[in-house]
């Protein structure tokens, strides 16, 4: 029970020794025991030189950066060489790829089949052909199959690759550029700077519209 | 309500945390030649000049110590005449916070003009915690010498 210098003991007989202070079986770990607060608190009892005084006074002296809080939160994924996001919360499930039945009769390229995702069958979309996206590979081995929902209807779609959730405020969007096909710059409500890349954050409420009237 | 805990020598006080703006380390701070005891300066808080008192100053008559430990509390400091300004108060040890109900600190029964900050008194494991108020920290004297113009107003 000292916390002289060479004499700590949560490195002797706590968490990170030999875990045979009686102490550990009230505390569990012994960051929650009050001798390691009191000597986390020494250190604090550290002198400070003239140099940090002045380092501190110019750091406070300057204007205050705010960060906002990234409000919404979205699921960043690719689809061919497209990079897009849907929000998290229409997010059920990823799961491995895995063999989609296609249906007998089905003209329209947007509902490409069922899934079988744990004994259910849901119906899968090509959200690449709902989007306007060619060339989507459906395959390679970051290739995943997503569930989403929204309101109670669920679709699976394949995404060549999903990649983090990201965080970001509704300030953080960018304007949809011109240049953008016209079927995804309809779905898109705006653009967020990710990595070195842009994303296309997609109107879910739209898309779900869509998607379920390409099932009748 | 949360409290935001800080020493004077070996004993403990408190100062409520809603009256706290921001907890900064100690900074360097420009003096204020001829200015009264317990005034340790002026602090340049985000582009602006905000006066510092050192409590240590104030009540014992000794500087802070010029540790990790010792923190400058940008308080809201609201004169009884004028509008609500930032005090920084330079406190030792201020390392820990604690929730207590306000009503959990009793009355003194001790008062002195000197030290009418000093407010009632709570206790725990540790000892007595006694409250600071931020209100009745300047005497008439220390707000004119660091605010003039609500002297003037």
């Amino acid at each position: 029970m000292s916390t002289e210098p060479g004499n700590h003991c949560w490195k002797r007989i706590g968490t990170w020794g030999d875990r045979s202070c009686p102490e550990l079986k009230t505390h569990m770990h012994c960051r929650n025991c009050p001798v390691y607060s009191a000597g986390a608190v020494q250190l604090l009892d550290a002198e400070v030189p003239e140099s940090y005084l002045a380092e501190q006074a110019r750091h406070y002296a300057q204007a205050k950066t705010e960060t906002r809080p990234g409000a919404r939160s979205a699921v960043i994924f690719r689809l061919a060489d497209e990079w897009l996001a849907l929000p998290t919360t229409v997010f059920r499930e990823v799961a491995p790829l895995r063999k989609i039945h296609s249906l007998p009769h089905r003209r329209d390229r947007v509902v490409t089949g069922v899934a079988n995702v744990r004994g259910e069958l849901l119906v899968c979309v090509s959200l690449a052909d709902a989007l306007g996206i060619t060339g989507a590979g459906a395959g390679g081995t970051a290739a995943r199959l997503a569930v989403v929902s929204r309101d109670g209807d669920r679709f699976v779609f394949v995404a060549d690759e999903i990649a983090e959730l990201a965080r970001y405020d509704d300030a953080d969007l960018g304007p949809v550029p011109a240049t953008l096909a016209h079927a995804q710059a309809t779905y898109t409500r705006g653009m967020l700077a990710w990595r070195d890349r842009t994303v296309g954050v997609l109107d879910d409420q739209l898309l779900f519209y869509t998607l379920n009237r390409s099932l009748t | 309500m949360l409290f935001i805990l800080f020493q004077l020598g070996s004993d403990r006080y408190a100062l409520p945390a809603h009256e706290v703006a921001e907890v900064l380390p100690l900074v360097a701070v420009k003096a204020l030649p001829g200015a009264p005891a317990g005034v340790a300066g002026l602090i340049d808080y985000r582009g602006k000049a905000v006066p510092a008192i050192d409590l240590s100053a104030l009540a014992l008559g000794r500087p802070a110590a010029r540790r990790v430990s010792t923190r400058v509390l940008m308080v809201r400091y609201a004169p009884p005449r004028g509008r609500e300004r930032l005090l920084a108060v330079i406190a030792e040890r201020a390392t820990e916070t604690m929730a207590k109900a306000p009503e959990d600190f009793k009355p003194t029964g001790v008062t002195s003009d000197a030290t009418r900050y000093l407010g009632p008194v709570a206790s725990d494991a540790r000892g007595l915690i006694q409250r600071v108020e931020v209100a009745a920290l300047l005497t008439d004297a220390l707000r004119v010498a660091l605010y003039p113009e609500e002297a003037v107003a």
